[in-house]
């Protein structure tokens, strides 16, 4: 809590991010958040790939009245050199539903996205919470280049998997996890303070078309911009889930972030499958067995994983921000 | 009360103290007629398997019972990594060392035996699997009509939306061999898979265990003495003073589905990597985007829900029984 008059303590928060319409939302509520300052975002791909990430990324800074937060690009490709699956079926070809809108003024960072957090994370030991929405391939990258980052940093809060529950690419696999199977991996085996949430938690959390209309009817600063970008978004929902909806997936995540204490939370080992057909599959040992003999989970380093959600609490923070003017 | 002719099961087993308690719950029962045990490696190997079999029916008294020794190896031919002797002893039967049988098995091997039990009756027989499927996997591979000829196969296998008791991934009996079980699951055959989600869920306590070994049935005494090491086992590895009722769950199954209800869908096996003999059970109408190994493949049923209760009174009330 900051002194009377003062400036307020502000978590410092770089968001790695493939924008992408929850993205979209997520970035949104970091930048109307008194509580977190923006330090930077880094791109990825995955919903798109990673040139329109960056020009996504730019434009939302502008929309939001922060033209100047560095935008650092990050990997073309996965962690290991194969071609990104990129799903602009989802969120569209330009990745805000094809509202064809985005055109930055602004010019990327000159350093690359691994290389900035890097430099943020060693800048201020410690005090740097990333929130990773996209696949994790920056975030490894960081990890493999520079072996302090992963304790130094302060967080890493993860938009990925599904806990016990159906993948959203085929039944084992959620998006940003099969995106760099690898990459996960080495992400959740790092020993960073470590909290992801899945998809279990994700598809609890559903905008009608109704509360979509109340963000744009809203005095919120971007609401109308906002209502535009999910229509394509919410035929997709349709499409593939029968719902008369959109998951809040990146929203949820960055609620996380914001009030921990909207969710419940099981600790143990989390391993990432990267062979054969449940490869992007997590899987945490919830630590009810005592194991004989030797496997992949025994001895790697704990990480907390969502387990439940107050639905009705995050809906609450998401609008509330969403509708700031 | 209308008399029903018991259902014809075959047993394909690898005793195990669950596994005989199983085959002697099984004998007790006068809804089923077993008509043959097909032994398996999987808590013990596959001879030790067959020794074990043959002295549970003569221990019954069912010496007509024939047993026949299935694969020695996985469906692949890899010899087991991992004899779950820490759980069930050395000699599969807790260590109590029972004497040798004096019956021998028949020289049908198993997977020939249920091809023939199965084209024999068809649409009449239930294969009860308790061990790894590498038995039943065969006799798909050797006949192709086999699948569509079983009237059901009823298994004690996979762990669904839950960790794995071999490890955080895998199931013991999907573990002893990825490939065969894969095989079994998407063979087209009418199938009802048991999980550890639900076998975890049906136990008895250290309460049950003394009564067991006061009463004065059939097999009791004999069940209690072999169940004293499968206890210890389940204090050190999940520190509770129970044990877990597997193999006799999935027999019940067989006796009375009406206290599972059960989902439809495709169940596939992770053969690689660290989630090898993960059972992935696709029970959702989401429509996804790219075609994956779950599209186009026969549904089975996975039990979701048990009457814990009801089950493990059954089991006691049939094993304490003279």
């Amino acid at each position: 809590m900051g002194g009377e008059g003062g400036g307020l303590h502000r978590r410092k928060v770089i968001i790695d991010t493939d924008p992408g319409i929850d993205d979209m939302m997520a970035i949104f509520m970091a930048f109307q958040s008194q509580d977190i300052e923006v330090m930077g975002l880094t791109t990825v791909f995955g919903n798109v790939e990673t040139p329109i990430s960056t020009i996504n990324a730019l434009h939302l800074c502008e929309v939001a009245g922060f033209p100047t937060v560095p935008v650092a690009e990050g990997s073309l490709v996965r962690l290991k050199g194969m071609p990104p699956r990129i799903a602009d079926f989802v969120h569209g070809a330009d990745g805000l539903g094809n509202t064809f809108q985005a055109k930055p003024k602004g010019f990327k960072s000159k350093s690359n996205a691994s290389d900035f957090l890097i430099q943020k994370v060693a800048e201020f030991p410690n005090e740097v919470t990333v929130v990773a929405l996209g696949p994790l391939t920056n975030i490894a990258e960081a990890i493999q280049k520079d072996p302090t980052f992963a304790n130094n940093l302060a967080q890493l809060v993860v938009l990925g998997g599904s806990f016990f529950a159906s993948g959203n690419v085929n039944p084992p696999a959620e998006a940003n996890i099969y995106g760099d199977p690898e990459a996960a991996d080495i992400v959740f085996t790092s020993g960073a303070n470590t909290v992801v949430i899945g998809l279990n938690l994700t598809t609890q959390v559903i905008f009608t078309a109704g509360d979509l209309q109340e963000i744009r009817d809203s005095k919120g600063r971007n609401g109308a911009y906002l209502y535009d970008c999910c229509q394509f978004y919410k035929a997709w929902h349709i499409k593939s889930d029968h719902l008369d909806g959109i998951f809040l997936h990146d929203p949820t995540c960055m609620a996380a972030l914001l009030d921990p204490s909207l969710f419940t939370y099981k600790t143990g080992a989390l391993r990432v499958e990267t062979k054969g057909i449940c490869v992007g599959h997590t899987l945490l040992d919830l630590g009810l067995k005592n194991w004989v003999g030797e496997n992949p989970w025994i001895g790697q380093p704990p990480v907390k994983v969502g387990w439940t959600v107050d639905v009705e609490g995050v809906k609450a923070l998401v609008k509330s921000l969403l509708c700031r003017p | 009360m209308a008399l029903v002719s018991p259902k014809k099961v075959i047993i394909d087993t690898d005793p195990g103290i669950d596994d005989a308690m199983a085959i002697l719950f099984a004998f007790q029962s006068p809804e089923l007629d077993v008509i043959g045990l097909t032994t398996t490696y999987g808590n013990v190997k596959t001879t030790m398997a067959t020794n074990n079999a043959l002295h549970l029916c003569e221990l019954a008294g069912r010496e007509d019972v024939p047993v026949s020794q299935g694969l020695l190896t996985s469906l692949r031919g890899a010899a087991k990594e991992r004899i779950a002797d820490f759980v069930h002893g050395s000699d599969g039967l807790g260590n109590t060392y029972p004497p040798p049988p004096k019956t021998k098995a028949i020289d049908t091997f198993a997977p020939d035996f249920l091809i023939e039990k199965v084209n024999q009756y068809p649409g009449e027989v239930t294969i009860v699997a308790l061990g790894p499927l590498t038995n039943l996997a065969k006799a798909v591979e050797l006949d192709p009509t086999f699948a569509k000829k079983v009237g059901q196969i009823v298994i004690l296998g996979g762990a669904f939306a839950v960790n794995g008791n071999v490890n955080p991934a895998a199931e013991a009996n999907v573990f002893g061999d990825p490939e065969a079980a894969d095989i079994v699951f998407i063979c087209g055959a009418n199938i009802l898979v048991i999980g550890i989600d639900i076998t975890h869920q049906v136990y008895w306590t250290g309460k049950d265990l003394e009564d067991l070994g006061r009463a004065n049935g059939r097999f009791s005494k004999y069940l209690y003495d072999a169940s004293k090491f499968y206890a210890d086992y389940h204090q050190s590895a999940y520190d509770i003073n129970a044990i877990y009722l597997h193999d006799p769950t999935t027999m019940v199954a067989a006796l009375d589905p009406s206290l599972f209800t059960t989902a439809e869908g495709v169940v596939r096996v992770q053969q690689e990597g660290i989630c090898r003999g993960l059972t992935l059970f696709n029970n959702t109408k989401k429509k996804f985007h790219e075609v994956s190994e779950w599209c186009n493949k026969p549904k089975i049923k996975v039990a979701i829900t048990v009457d814990a209760d009801r089950v493990s009174s059954l089991i006691k009330e049939r094993l304490i029984a003279p």
